[in-house]
């Protein structure tokens, strides 16, 4: 037993010099008071091909909160100068936001999505958000009025995330980096409007493989919710008609014909109609029919434009191309695919199943 | 010295260990980078495919437990073969020890540094990983056969989490398509000998059959093992082709643990991280039974077979294999194209050991006519 006692000691004293003269293998220091894990980066256009890069420091303590920025030519040299300016060292593992600017987007933003995409620390869940303006001013001047500025954005997106609300588009780092990757398919990102200080929703941003290309608004947003991103709107307002739908759920189905030069495109809709203040009277089977057949046609035209919009552009948010895709056949080149895309004849067809609700002019 | 007690034998295992050990030891690094070499669908059927073939060779393997011989160890092998050719036979086998060894433990270190330390040198960390080995088959082979549960129980239940990539928004069926092979290339090849390489484990058994219990259900519980492991790839790699699709996952170093990084959970955040570390009772185990063979195996083929282990002389071999550890990985595992050429080699390794020991084997039983009590019927 002695023996062993003694072996036990040797090995202890070895173990303790090693860490005490420093030669401890773990050099990361992860002392709370110490780190400032960040919520989030900006990053907007520089001088000279530069990227502006953003932050709220420090993230964390009840200190008083300041923006943080720097004009660096490559991303984690950003990480980097803040270091130097900043007391506490900064930590990218609870990272929740990238707020990317829309002249930085249209250059191009694969190169960043890989430095997400290898780095460790840097959580897949993240969102990608585009902003329209300038996100550093704003921050400057609401984050004396609203100190959880940032935590509270994310708290939205990841309110509309959840159970697929229907309201915007929320797009994670993972989700991007598929639509990228996967043949036949393009990314979309979310945009937000920066006016009179406050941040607003615009639409969706569509992507050329990463280039951005074409940001799609108001009405067209509220097809595009439907049709791809959650199959599902709480309301859906037509002006035109005076008339509101709500708790829209879509079934979509693509069929593309053996030549590859004709897809029909059915979107069935299952809703109900919230308000309506035009002339129709909503009691008369007629009318409503009469009704129907407009909403079915307004809502037809519109997509066939949003639609051709795309084939202009020659982007695929949609990923109409996986339907090219067959168990038991090879498939087709990317190549050849994006030319069938543009020329394609694209037939939209909308089936309603409406259930007459409310009638505001019923009684008038 | 003290005499070490490595090799006792006081008590044998049922099969549910047999099936434990079999389904661990197919489970250690090669799975968690398949999908990154399979890529296609089709792969699906060739996983399938590979599992009937390596159910075959536990069915060879079964006939060997099933005699006199696998009870009796080294005496058995000295029986059938005779002792020159064992002494032989056991220089070759370090060769394929020392392989597996490397790779499993260079691989996993690699990923606990990658996800887990990544400012930590990746030495340290071989180090505390096979300090924690040596403290493990320090105890004997009957102990680290029991750590077999242990290690199970840490483990197995870690694929269940991959369920959430079989549903949407994240599943799309054509992800799988084309499900039937459209074009086959060397890459191809490549896959078949990966997969046949990561069923290969088992044929180390043959060396404790002593410590088993073996009857005629062995074969069942065997399979049982092997049939988990089927299950366990099949399920790991349609989720890998949900969640990246085919085009992203060559790209992917770790496809597997980078999917872990996905789950999320308001508690834990790096769920990632806890199931790397639980791991490491798998690697634990397993390095621990390939260091306790590598010990016994150098003994045979060094002639010194009649030598009582001692503790100083296991911990030579492991201290031997810790620096030649250390070496590969700065000479070789860091560098990524090197580290291919020995991927390769193990691939090639694990697949002609899994295939060849069992064969031979059974061939040497026929030629000598071996009934099944383990008795050599004279010759003529």
């Amino acid at each position: 037993m002695g023996l062993r006692k003694k072996k036990a000691k040797k090995l202890a004293i070895i173990f303790i010099a090693l860490w005490l003269t420093g030669c401890a293998p773990f050099t990361e220091n992860n002392i709370i008071e110490e780190i400032a894990p960040i919520t989030f980066l900006s990053l907007s256009k520089g001088d000279e091909g530069k990227i502006k890069i953003s932050t709220i420091i420090p993230p964390l303590s009840k200190e008083e909160k300041s923006v943080m920025s720097q004009e660096v030519s490559l991303l984690k040299e950003g990480v980097r100068e803040f270091n130097l300016n900043f007391y506490q060292e900064i930590k990218s593992g609870q990272m929740r936001m990238l707020v990317i600017n829309e002249e930085l987007g249209k250059e191009g933003i694969m190169s960043i999505i890989n430095v997400l995409l290898t780095d460790p620390d840097i959580s897949l869940r993240i969102y990608l958000v585009i902003v329209k303006g300038n996100f550093e001013e704003y921050l400057e001047t609401q984050l004396d009025k609203q100190e959880n500025l940032d935590y509270s954005f994310y708290r939205m997106l990841k309110h509309y995330e959840e159970k697929n609300q229907g309201e915007l588009t929320v797009v994670n780092l993972h989700e991007f980096k598929n639509l990228l990757y996967t043949r036949y398919s393009d990314p979309y990102l979310p945009v937000f409007k920066i006016e009179n200080d406050a941040v607003s929703y615009e639409g969706t941003a569509l992507f050329q493989n990463d280039k951005l290309v074409e940001t799609i608004t108001s009405f067209n947003d509220r097809i595009f919710q439907l049709l791809n991103n959650d199959h599902y709107l709480k309301i859906l307002p037509i002006p035109e008609l005076e008339v509101v739908l709500g708790h829209v759920r879509s079934n979509t189905k693509v069929d593309i014909d053996t030549s590859l030069s004709t897809m029909t495109y059915t979107v069935n809709i299952d809703s109900r109609i919230e308000e309506y203040r035009g002339e129709k009277q909503l009691f008369d089977p007629k009318d409503l029919e009469d009704l129907k057949k407009d909403i079915q046609s307004n809502l037809e035209k519109q997509t066939q434009e949003l639609v051709k919009k795309m084939q202009e552009l020659n982007v695929d948010p949609l990923q109409l191309g996986i339907h090219t895709l067959k168990p038991f056949s090879k498939p087709m080149d990317e190549k050849k695919w994006i030319e069938l895309f543009e020329k394609m004849d694209i037939k939209i067809d909308y089936q309603f199943n409406i259930e007459p609700l409310t009638d505001s002019n019923a009684k008038s | 010295m003290e005499a070490l007690q490595l090799y006792n034998k006081n008590e044998t295992y049922n099969g549910l260990y047999v099936m434990l050990m079999v389904n661990r030891l197919q489970m250690l690094y090669f799975f968690l980078i398949m999908p990154r070499f399979l890529i296609h669908p089709y792969m699906i059927w060739v996983i399938l495919a590979v599992g009937l073939l390596s159910q075959l060779n536990l069915l060879l393997l079964s006939k060997w437990f099933s005699t006199g011989f696998s009870s009796k160890g080294y005496n058995g092998f000295v029986q059938l073969f005779g002792k020159k050719i064992v002494r032989i036979l056991s220089f070759i086998g370090l060769f394929f020890i020392l392989l597996k060894l490397f790779v499993v433990m260079l691989g996993f270190s690699e990923i606990v540094q990658i996800f887990m330390f990544p400012s930590t040198d990746s030495n340290w960390i071989i180090f505390f990983i096979l300090l924690s080995c040596w403290y493990v088959a320090g105890k004997g082979v009957e102990k680290t056969i029991r750590f077999v549960v242990i290690s199970f129980l840490c483990t197995f239940w870690m694929f269940f989490f991959f369920a959430f990539f079989f549903l949407p928004p994240i599943a799309q069926l054509s992800d799988l398509y084309p499900i039937i092979p459209m074009e086959w290339n060397r890459d191809s090849w490549k896959g078949i000998f990966l997969i046949l390489s990561s069923f290969s484990g088992p044929e180390f058994l043959v060396f404790l059959g002593p410590w088993f219990k073996t009857n005629n259900k062995t074969f069942r519980y065997l399979s049982y093992g092997n049939a988990l492991t089927v299950i366990e790839y099949v399920f790991l790699y349609i989720a890998s082709l949900l969640y990246f699709g085919s085009n992203y996952l060559s790209k992917n170093q770790f496809p597997i643990v980078n999917m872990a990084r996905y789950f999320q959970n308001p508690i834990i955040e790096r769920i990632d991280m806890v199931m790397v570390s639980l791991e490491l009772f798998n690697i634990v185990f397993a390095v621990s039974i390939f260091l306790l063979m590598f010990y016994a195996a150098s003994k045979i083929a060094f002639g010194k077979m009649e030598k009582p282990s001692s503790r100083g002389g296991f911990l030579y071999s492991v201290f031997l294999i810790f620096i030649g550890m250390i070496l590969v990985n700065e000479w070789i595992w860091k560098s990524g194209e090197k580290q291919v050429i020995l991927l390769n080699l193990q691939i090639l390794a694990g697949s002609l050991s899994y295939l060849v020991v069992p064969i031979v084997i059974i061939m040497i039983m026929k030629i000598k006519g071996v009934n099944k009590h383990g008795t050599a019927k004279e010759k003529g």
